[in-house]
């Protein structure tokens, strides 16, 4: 089963400069991202996963080139998207909507849902005004909004129809890629499980690829084909989602995933508890990011960096515990 | 006489000009000795109003029209002056809230913050304070406790802090400690701690906590008792282990449902339909009946609060016959 590659993220890094002083000199940089590596194919949602600060968000951005990369490749059905031209990108970025985890900030307040559907139809000269109407109520219906409820206010509505109109607004473009940074994490479970089921239905009726960044794992669970697991910048393991729920192999996915709550009193989960906290991205440890928190650490680790590789078909990992031809040298 | 904390229906109005709205109705709950008590809704729910009122903390707008909340069999903490509330608050009960960014006052090192509490219920001398601030700091698992004890708050993280503060609220052994969503705003691995050590350090204390949370998952791993809030009111009570067995109102069964199919790909997710009512969207009768499955004529007036079974109460019609039965 070989499946088209619609976006291929190239040893991405996006650093941030550290100012300080009146002279404002940079004294210091912020790896956010530091050197991530990803492919997403088409029609499959692919996750990104990981802790507060470990770069899930900023590597969304950097795709859409809303934050200008500090190097890497960004590859969008064979072209770089980095060498467009700001112009010609615009055209790109049809294709490819985001949308945020806070519907409260992201929607204008002084625009109606109307207005704010048509406006990405008409900057991206898509249809006539009158066609455009057209397509805002065709849209509105799908994503459950009733068409005396156009005419509204954002502040009009609660927060799980506030995400349906930011989701209305990413995919009346049509759209091919949509990434969701956070989309359902604002709200309430029970609006919560709604939201999912409307973004999985639409992804099936539009042939949508997603890109699902979130800190919720059992919410990613249920919605990825595939999992990349991120630590202060950096992709720890990526696999197909069961792969990576039933048999993960690094020591930082298999602590995440035990520290789940379970939903289930009478199942009592063996939890690993990490000692510490994430360590500040300004200063990075040496070696493996991972190596001041980990239980199976060894002295490699301190030094060396593991390397993201291939450990066994479609399942990547960087951590010296799979490194095979080092296995004899481990205690 | 067991019980640290006994509601006993209470109602909270919100005041917004003339009219008034209900947020809070009619609520009875009891927490025993060294109890782990939680509370569980979505927001709105009116979960963090209860936590509020037992501390006396309600906004102005806010104000409790009807009930008692008893501390210790004594303490009617609805009625206590602002004087006396203070001896009560801090000593007896304490509490910890969501973001400890906002709780922790960013002008002052932590140290001073500790000790403020201390100075304020205790007359030792400063050394002795101090000492017993880093013998604190160490129970909540701080490695470094003399030197954290000069840090201002933004140079700690957020897991740090919210050790912080459960080493501030722990630090006179009350005897309720109100934990209102202490970590949603962590992260899971850091959650797992602060958990842990909240287990471990109420097990030292005799200390009861009053868990007030969104997340099932929290209820399961902390809590033996749990009530659960829709729109203004308890609709149901029971111990943990029943709830998650055998769920009794629409409501909880949905919840669970719903947080349950969660990562089973193969089917859709079950979501409960519609959105939680407001305060200001008053109905009469039962305040699930528009969202709910089994919806009937009856549920047109509020249902009872019954007993359904050993340990297990629900405010649902859905059970009424079997109580008329047994009445």
């Amino acid at each position: 089963m070989h499946k088209n590659i619609v976006l291929e993220v190239n040893h991405l890094k996006q650093y941030f400069p550290i100012k300080t002083g009146v002279l404002r000199r940079t004294t210091g940089r912020v790896k956010a991202v530091d050197d991530i590596s990803f492919e997403v194919h088409e029609q499959e949602t692919f996750s990104l996963v990981g802790e507060s600060g470990c770069g899930k968000s900023t590597t969304g951005r950097t795709i859409l080139r809303l934050l200008e990369p500090t190097e890497g490749d960004v590859f969008y059905n064979g072209r770089n998207l980095l060498d467009y031209s700001k112009r010609d990108f615009r055209k790109v970025r049809r294709d490819l909507q985001m949308i945020f985890q806070d519907p409260y900030s992201s929607l204008n307040p002084r625009m109606t849902v109307k207005q704010l559907l048509i406006e990405p139809v008409l900057t991206h000269k898509l249809a006539s005004k009158k066609e455009a109407e057209k397509m805002v109520i065709a849209i509105a219906e799908k994503v459950g909004l009733s068409t005396e409820q156009i005419n509204r206010y954002p502040h009009e509505f609660s927060g799980g129809q506030r995400q349906r109109i930011s989701i209305a607004r990413a995919l009346i473009v049509k759209p091919k890629l949509v990434i969701l940074d956070e989309a359902v994490s604002a709200l309430d479970v029970s609006i919560q499980a709604q939201i999912l089921n409307l973004l999985i239905e639409l992804q099936k009726e539009f042939k949508l690829t997603y890109v699902f960044i979130s800190h919720d794992l059992n919410v990613v669970r249920h919605v990825s084909d595939r999992v990349g697991v991120m630590y202060l910048g950096q992709m720890m393991e990526t696999a197909a989602t069961d792969t990576l729920y039933e048999r993960p192999l690094h020591p930082y996915t298999q602590s995440l995933l035990s520290a789940i709550p379970s939903h289930d009193p009478s199942v009592k989960k063996k939890r690993i508890i990490l000692k510490g906290d994430v360590p500040d991205p300004s200063n990075p440890p040496s070696g493996c990011p991972f190596h001041l928190r980990c239980p199976k650490v060894h002295d490699r680790c301190k030094i060396e960096k593991p390397i993201f590789k291939e450990s066994e078909p479609e399942h990547w990992v960087a951590c010296h515990l799979y490194d095979n031809e080092e296995l004899s040298l481990q205690p | 006489m067991n019980s640290i904390l006994e509601i006993k229906n209470l109602s909270i109005d919100l005041v917004d000009g003339r009219k008034t709205y209900p947020v809070v109705n009619d609520i009875n709950l009891s927490i025993k000795k060294k109890q782990r008590y939680g509370i569980v809704g979505e927001s709105g729910s009116g979960k963090s109003l209860t936590s509020l009122a037992i501390m006396n903390l309600l906004a102005d707008s806010l104000k409790i029209t009807r009930g008692s909340i008893v501390l210790d069999g004594k303490h009617e903490l609805t009625k206590m002056k602002k004087k006396e509330l203070r001896k009560v608050r801090g000593h007896d009960i304490s509490m910890i809230f969501q973001e400890p960014m906002t709780a922790l006052d960013p002008l002052y090192p932590i140290e001073h913050q500790i000790l403020e509490v201390l100075r304020f219920h205790f007359t030792f001398s400063k050394k002795q304070m101090r000492d017993m601030a880093v013998e604190m700091l160490k129970k909540v698992g701080i490695s470094r406790p003399e030197q954290i004890m000069k840090n201002y708050p933004h140079q700690l993280s957020g897991g740090m802090r919210q050790r912080v503060m459960i080493a501030m609220a722990l630090i006179c052994s009350p005897k309720l400690l109100i934990a209102d969503e202490p970590t949603t705003a962590l992260d899971v691995t850091i959650q797992a701690q602060i958990l842990d050590l909240m287990n471990e350090l109420t097990e030292d204390f005799d200390t009861s906590i009053l868990m007030i949370t969104h997340d099932l998952g929290v209820i399961v791993e902390m809590c033996e008792r749990v009530a659960v809030m829709y729109a203004g009111e308890i609709v149901e009570e029971t111990t943990v282990a029943k709830l998650f067995s055998n769920p009794a109102h629409p409501y909880t069964s949905g919840l669970l449902r719903s947080v349950q199919s969660l990562g089973n790909r193969t089917q859709s997710l079950y979501s409960i339909p519609g959105t939680v009512p407001t305060p200001k969207q008053q109905t009469a009768g039962c305040r699930f009946a528009s969202r709910c499955p089994h919806v009937m004529p009856v549920c047109n007036s509020s249902p009872p609060f019954l007993e359904i079974g050993n340990d297990h109460s629900t405010k649902c019609w859905l059970y009424a016959k079997e109580g008329v039965v047994n009445a």
